[in-house]
Parts: C-alpha cells; sequence; structure tokens
C-alpha cells in the first residue's frame, strides 16, 4: 500500500468514525421516574414521567411506550402498556390480577421499561415503597384528625415523624385548613388539626370536602384519603342554562322581547289587514 | 280645452308597446337573467363550493346584494311617504317610479336571500325553528311586513288609473292586459266614497310605511353590528345604513326619473324642475351619508385598536383601498360636486350623479360585507390559501348580475303594464292648479 493509499484509507475510516460518533451523538438519554398513587385506600396507580436533557434543558417527552412491571420484569410480572402525554405523563391504574404479586411483601417495587425509539435507546425506571395507608376522621369542635399506618410484616404500625398535609378540596388546588400546611404525626401516627376556614363556600348542602395527604415521600410514595363534612357555607348556584335569555333556544325568549316583538308585529299586520278589508269595501261600493 | 289638455294628459301617459329600443333592452335583461338562473342550477347541483365563500368570507357578493336590494328599497317611504305627508305635490310624478323600485328591490332582497343558502330546501326551517331572539329572523319578519306595505302603496294609488286603462284598453293593446286591469280595478268609480276610502288608506300606508322602512334598514344593519367584529361593532349602525339607503334609493329614482323621460317623452311631466328638487335631495342625502362614514371610519382609525388597525388599512391603503376610495368618491364626493351646482342638477348631469351613487353604493355594500370577515379577531392558522382572499367566482357574478337584471326587468315590464307616472292624480292636480 501507497502513501497515497494509506492517507486515503485513514481519511475514510476517519470519516466513518466521525459520522458513527455523530449519529450516536444524536440520542439523547431518556431519563424515566415512577410515582406510586394510593387515593383513599383503594384506588391505586403509577404515574411515570419521561424527560430528557436536550439543548441544556429538561424538555418532557411524548408518545414513549412504557411496560409498567411489578417485582421484577418479567412478563409474568407485567401490570400493563402506557404512552406518555404531552407532558411526558403515563398513568396506569394497577389491575387486580397483580393481586397476588402485591400480598408477597410488606415492601414492593414497580418498574418501568421503555422501548428503543429513533431518538431514544430503551430506558429503566423504578420506585420501591412500603405499603401504607392514610385514614383522614374529624373530631368535635371541628378537629381534623389523619392516621398514617405502614404494615411491617403482617401488622399495621403507626409512623411517627411524617408531614401530612390537611386540607380542603377546591377545583384546582388544596386549602389548607388553617395557617399550617402540613402537620406531623405523633407516636400513634395521628397529626390532627383545627379547621379554621369559617363561612367557606360549600355546596348546595354546605359540604366540603377534608383531605389528608402524604406527597412524593421516598418510603411510602403519595396517599391520600378523603372525607366530606358539613362545615361550609351553603351555596345556592344561579344558572341561566334554560331560562329566557336572549342567547337561550328556541321558544325561551325573554318575555319583555315577545311582548315587543309580538305587539309590533300585531300592530303592523292588524293595520294591512284592516287595508286589504279596505280594499273589499271599494269592491262593494263599485258594485253597488 | 281642459278636456283636451286631459285626453293629452292620458294619450301622454299610457302603457306603451316595446319599441325597438326596448324589446333590446329587455332581451338583454333576459339573458342576464337566463344566465344567472343557470349560474344557481350550477350551485344547486354542486353546491356552495361553487362560490369563493368559504369558512372566513361566508358572506360575499349574495349578501352585499341583499344589502344593496334593501337599500335602494328605502325609496319607496322617502318619495310616496315623507314626501307625501310633507305636502311636496311636485313629487307625483316620481311616487310610482319610487314605489316600483321598492317593490322589485325587495322582491329580489328576499330571493337573494335563499340563493345565499347552501340548502334552499330547508328554508322552512326558519319559520319552525327560528329564535325570536336572532336578528335574522326580525329581518324575515320586517322584509315580509316591507313587501306587502310596498305592494299595497302601489296599488292604492293605481286604482285611479285602472278606470282609465279600461276606458282606453283599444290603446293599450294585448287581450290579457285589459283582463288584468278589470280583475285589478274594475270596482274603480271614482266615486267620492271610493276616493275618500282610497285616500285614506293611502294615508295610513304612508305614515305605516316610515317606522316599516326604518325598521328594515335598521334590521339588517343589526345582523351585522349585534356581531362582535371588525368595522361591524358600532353603535351608529341603524342610522349608518338609513342614511346610505336613502341617498342610494333617491339615486335610483333619479336614474329612472332620466331614462323614463327620454323612453317614453315624458318631458312635460318630468321636468328640469324635477331633476333640480331631487339633486337637492340627493346632494342633501350624500353630505348626510359622507358625515356617517366620516363617523365611521374616523373614530375607529383615531384609537386605531390593534384588532381593527389591519382591517382599516385594508381599506384606507391596503388590499381594498382602491374599491373603498372608488365608492367614497362615486357614492359621495362626486355627486356632491356635480349636484351642489345649479347647472348639475339639470336631466343629464344629474342622471350621471345618480348613476354614479347607485354604481358606488353597490361597492359600498361589498365594503361593508367581506373586509370585516377577512379581518377576524382570531388569527387564521392552517388554513387553505384560498381561506384568507375572496374573489367572486363567474357563478357568484352571473347570479349576483342576474338579480340586478331581475329587479330591472320588473320594472321594466312593470312600465309596459301600467302607467309609470299617476294619470289620475296628475290630471286632479293640474284642475285643481287650473282652478285655483
Amino acid at each position: 500500500m501507497n502513501k497515497h493509499s494509506k492517507i486515503f484509507f485513514t481519511a475514510i475510516l476517519l470519516q466513518f468514525l466521525a459520522i458513527t460518533a455523530f449519529s450516536q451523538a444524536e440520542k439523547n438519554d431518556l431519563s424515566l421516574s415512577i410515582s406510586y398513587f394510593n387515593s383513599n385506600n383503594h384506588t391505586q396507580y403509577l404515574v411515570a414521567h419521561a424527560k430528557s436533557k436536550i439543548d441544556g434543558k429538561f424538555q418532557m417527552i411524548p408518545n414513549i411506550n412504557l411496560s409498567y412491571y411489578i417485582g421484577t420484569e418479567d412478563a409474568a410480572n407485567l401490570l400493563g402498556k402506557a404512552v406518555t402525554n404531552d407532558k411526558g405523563d403515563a398513568l396506569l391504574f394497577i389491575p387486580p390480577a397483580a393481586k397476588d404479586e402485591w400480598k408477597k411483601s410488606a415492601k414492593v417495587s414497580f418498574i418501568i421499561v421503555s422501548e428503543k425509539t429513533k431518538d431514544f435507546d430503551a430506558a429503566k425506571g423504578n420506585v420501591d415503597i412500603t405499603k401504607a395507608k392514610i385514614q383522614i376522621d374529624t373530631l368535635a369542635d371541628k378537629k381534623i384528625t389523619a392516621t398514617l399506618m405502614e404494615l411491617k410484616d403482617t401488622t399495621w404500625t403507626a409512623v411517627k415523624a411524617v408531614d401530612v398535609k390537611i386540607a380542603i378540596k377546591r377545583m384546582d388546588a388544596d386549602l389548607n385548613v388553617a395557617e399550617t400546611q402540613t402537620y406531623p404525626t405523633d407516636s400513634l401516627g395521628v397529626a390532627s388539626a383545627d379547621f379554621k376556614r369559617d363561612s367557606l363556600p360549600g355546596d348546595s348542602k354546605g359540604n366540603l370536602t377534608l383531605i389528608a395527604k402524604i406527597e412524593d415521600n421516598d418510603v411510602y410514595g403519595n396517599l391520600s384519603s378523603e372525607k366530606v363534612v358539613p362545615w361550609g357555607k351553603p351555596i345556592k348556584y344561579y344558572t341561566q342554562f334554560d331560562k329566557r335569555t336572549l342567547f337561550a333556544r328556541r321558544g325561551k325568549s325573554p318575555l319583555w322581547l315577545e311582548l315587543l316583538a309580538y305587539s309590533i308585529v300585531v300592530a303592523v299586520w292588524g293595520i294591512l289587514i284592516y287595508l286589504v278589508g279596505q280594499i273589499k269595501k271599494l269592491k262593494q261600493l263599485g258594485i253597488s | 280645452m281642459e278636456s283636451l289638455a286631459k285626453e293629452q294628459i292620458i294619450k301622454d301617459l299610457l302603457p306603451q308597446k316595446f319599441g325597438k329600443a326596448g324589446k333590446i333592452w329587455v332581451g338583454i335583461l333576459l339573458a342576464f337573467c337566463t344566465l344567472g338562473l343557470v349560474a344557481y342550477i350550477l350551485q344547486l347541483k354542486n353546491g356552495l363550493v361553487v362560490t369563493a365563500m368559504r369558512d372566513y368570507v361566508s358572506w360575499g357578493i349574495y349578501i352585499s346584494n341583499f344589502v344593496f336590494f334593501v337599500a335602494i328599497s328605502l325609496v319607496g317611504s322617502l318619495i310616496t311617504a315623507v314626501l307625501r305627508l310633507t305636502q311636496a305635490k311636485w313629487s307625483t310624478p316620481l311616487t310610482r317610479i319610487a314605489e316600483i323600485i321598492a317593490v322589485s328591490a325587495i322582491t329580489f332582497a328576499s330571493i337573494i336571500i335563499v340563493v345565499d343558502m347552501g340548502r334552499p330546501d330547508r328554508f322552512y326551517n326558519l319559520f319552525l325553528h327560528g329564535r325570536l331572539q336572532s336578528p335574522i329572523v326580525w329581518d324575515v319578519i320586517v322584509i315580509t311586513t316591507y313587501f306587502f306595505v310596498s305592494i299595497l302603496l302601489l296599488y292604492f294609488p293605481l286604482l285611479p288609473d285602472m278606470a282609465i286603462l279600461m276606458k282606453y284598453k283599444d290603446q293599450t293593446g294585448m287581450l290579457w292586459l285589459n283582463k288584468l286591469y278589470a280583475y285589478l280595478g274594475k270596482f274603480w268609480k271614482n266615486t267620492a266614497a271610493q276616493i275618500h276610502i282610497s285616500e285614506k288608506a293611502i294615508n295610513i300606508l304612508s305614515i305605516t310605511i316610515i317606522p316599516v322602512a326604518f325598521a328594515i334598514h335598521t334590521v339588517t344593519s343589526w345582523l351585522f353590528a349585534t356581531t362582535y367584529r371588525p368595522g361591524w361593532d358600532s353603535t351608529n349602525f341603524g342610522a349608518y345604513f338609513i342614511s346610505g339607503a336613502f341617498l342610494v334609493g333617491a339615486g335610483a329614482v333619479v336614474v329612472a326619473m332620466f331614462v323614463f323621460r327620454k323612453a317614453y317623452h315624458l318631458e312635460n311631466y318630468i321636468k328640469e324642475e324635477h331633476f333640480d328638487k331631487m339633486g337637492k335631495v340627493l346632494v342633501l342625502l350624500a353630505l348626510l351619508y359622507l358625515y356617517f362614514n366620516v363617523n365611521e371610519f374616523l373614530v375607529p382609525a383615531f384609537k386605531m385598536k390593534k384588532s381593527e388597525e389591519e382591517h382599516l388599512m385594508g381599506l384606507f391603503t391596503g388590499e381594498f383601498a382602491a374599491v373603498f376610495w372608488f365608492a367614497i368618491s362615486t357614492a359621495m364626493l362626486i355627486p356632491i360636486f356635480i349636484l351642489i351646482q345649479k347647472k348639475g342638477r339639470r336631466p343629464l348631469p344629474a342622471f350621471i350623479a345618480g348613476l354614479l351613487v347607485v354604481i358606488g353604493s353597490w361597492f359600498k355594500r361589498y365594503l361593508i360585507v367581506t373586509p370585516t370577515l377577512l379581518h377576524p379577531f382570531l388569527p387564521m392558522h392552517d388554513v387553505p390559501e384560498s381561506y384568507k382572499h375572496y374573489f367572486p367566482t363567474w357563478q357568484e357574478w352571473a347570479i349576483a348580475m342576474g338579480s340586478l337584471a331581475g329587479a330591472l326587468l320588473i320594472i321594466t315590464f312593470f312600465a309596459r303594464i301600467f302607467p309609470i307616472i299617476p294619470i289620475q292624480e296628475t290630471i286632479t292636480e293640474i284642475e285643481e292648479h287650473e282652478q285655483a
């Protein structure tokens, strides 16, 4: 191989390596995380989140196919599949079929696995949780308690020193029941709060929904419990739907409009009918 | 002498058969009507997709034409009612011209609105399921009412002439015409009781037609003004429409006066005095309409709200500027300049001014309807290019021109069948004048 050939093949090799490196650099790392939710101690679901650092910023990644597993990444332990939305989130309710695997231990592991795409390699994420439950209750004088218990082996044990959020569930966010947002559990696993929101608008019966929750806890995940109490101010909802308004359907026009319009129509057409009667009178005069 | 004068009046004013020019005129109008009908059949067959109307411009020249017809029909109330009630005797030769313009215009206003419907076979739903809250339903009610008022206002003053037409049936020509006269007015004996009833009825109609006419134009303006869009969102619209309607109606009467005067040699009845007076009316109305236009454009232009800027600049200097300034000039500025001078109120210049008013007013209606639709408050996104512009297709032009020809055809046939100047009223006025 002469000198020129060596230079030529070296250049080709470098070109190939550069293209390979560049194509590999095109793929960003996909980061998967998963959160466990237990609502009112009966609805359990998992929310996976997919993100990637692109151009120095984390961005939510939609359209990622995810497989959810309980315990181990075996086909037998597959909980289901979901696809991330525009916010990079994918929600999956834990199916009843996972009951046996769930009962095996006080601690449970959930795993998510993404498929390889043209933009991302396959990725994996997992979360380990200790089974726990939270129970909200009320006492006299509008006192609220929330009891947090965890499963140790086969017995439910009180958990102390965990911050519990006790709030009133509103349309878009939770409203503190008093000045403080969270309340720590004591040795009995109980967090207590006083309800300080008088005259808060409730539903038509004055009902409010209280909620106790722990959020993004490293051990227990997200737990919440709700209770409806008649501590609010009854609100009468006024609606214009199907009432006599200018924007209502046919037959529901305002009475003033009907009165005005029909009066004008009757008056003008009354005159026209009278005048047609005059033509008849002219005919009679002409004949006689 | 008086008898001879009377005979002369009757001879002059009896309907005449079409001459060569008349036949050509009718032939041209019929050709336009036929073309319009063919285009409408194509539209019925293929749907409104044959038009250039799309999601944004859903009201094109059909609705412009509708507004134009509604506007021109107001002349019936101006000449017949307002001038009659104000005892302006000079307007007598013009009343029937004004009324037939009103009837033909309102007839084609009703027709063109059906033409604009994609499914005219569902028209009855407007009555079955129409909402009383909708200005469209008010428009249907008020147009129907105005049509009947105009028909009655045309018919009552025609009754005394029916007796004359039957008396001179040999001169009027065809047998079916005499049968028509007999059917419409055989009972008219010109008795004092009949005259009393007829005059009372005309007075009642003259009073009734004014609020109805104001209502029709106000409600038509509300079709736009009750919609929140640039260029339509105005409290001024009712008065703006009425003043514009009076202007175009008066312009049309001046044009018709000139044409009938020439075609039927009516120089002794439609005199220079009439052109002078109608010229003064026209210049007053043009100034009034100009005032409302200044209000309508200067105030928003002074504020130049971002949402209206594109629409206004489109009219002043943009894609509609040529049509806008043409309409302002021909409908108002040039006619004012012509008619404000005494020599400008002679028949020919007045006719030219009237014609300019009518043409300019048609384009003004187009400018009221279309540019606004092309400038919605929410920006246009991801729409085909054809949605962003509007230029009528040949089918739309043919139908619009066909409807205009149809309105002219009604006026032409009416003038062939009935006296275009009231005979009996003219005789009575001359007799009263001589006695005085």
